[in-house]
């Protein structure tokens, strides 16, 4: 960020860490979200069956790395643009 | 996005860290919609394998790449529209 003292970055590193935790709570309830609709879909039973169960295993294995492999090329594509001088991050 | 359209003189503490705000939360906000997009898009919802295949991998970085392409392609459009129409879409920027 350019041009905060310390101070003021002291004050926006707080926010961020507030905001972060916000996110990962999205994060996590986006998750349960998604895995449930994906992998439950039968109520025959009021426990998790072994199939139910790897599927919901997988369901979170793979969003993660998926996440993490689009937050990579994020980040590249956010390089390359801020040295182009085009929009996002300045 | 202030410094797109030329500062004004000494803002105060309270306007840089909201500003330095408001840019963090534009891009997280971005980062949040491109994974959501992406992951529907290219991450078929049986999960077979708890890995990312190779076919799923190229759509994700090929979204990835496309999603920003079209940021761009709007952001100019959007900006050459305020340019010549003054008032019309360049409410959209907040500015």
């Amino acid at each position: 960020m350019e041009g905060l003292n310390a101070q003021e970055q002291r004050e926006l590193q707080s926010r961020m860490e507030k905001k972060q935790m916000k996110e990962f709570m999205t994060m996590y309830s986006n998750m349960v979200q998604h895995c449930f609709d994906d992998c439950i879909n039968d109520f025959t039973s009021k426990t998790l069956g072994s199939r139910e169960e790897g599927c919901v295993m997988r369901c979170i294995d793979k969003r993660m790395k998926g996440s993490e492999r689009i937050g990579n090329r994020f980040q590249e594509q956010n390089a390359a643009m801020a040295q182009s001088g085009a929009l996002p991050g300045r | 996005m202030a410094s797109l359209f030329g500062r004004r003189p000494q803002p105060s503490s309270a306007e840089k860290i909201a500003a330095a705000e408001a840019e963090i939360d534009l891009v997280s906000d971005m980062f949040n919609r491109l994974v959501q997009s992406c992951t529907k898009k290219c991450i078929p919802s049986d999960y077979r394998e708890s890995d990312l295949n190779k076919g799923e991998s190229v759509c994700l970085d090929r979204c990835v790449a496309k999603f920003f392409e079209v940021n761009v392609k709007v952001s100019e459009k959007m900006q050459g529209q305020a340019a010549a129409g003054g008032a019309g879409g360049g409410g959209m920027f907040g500015m």
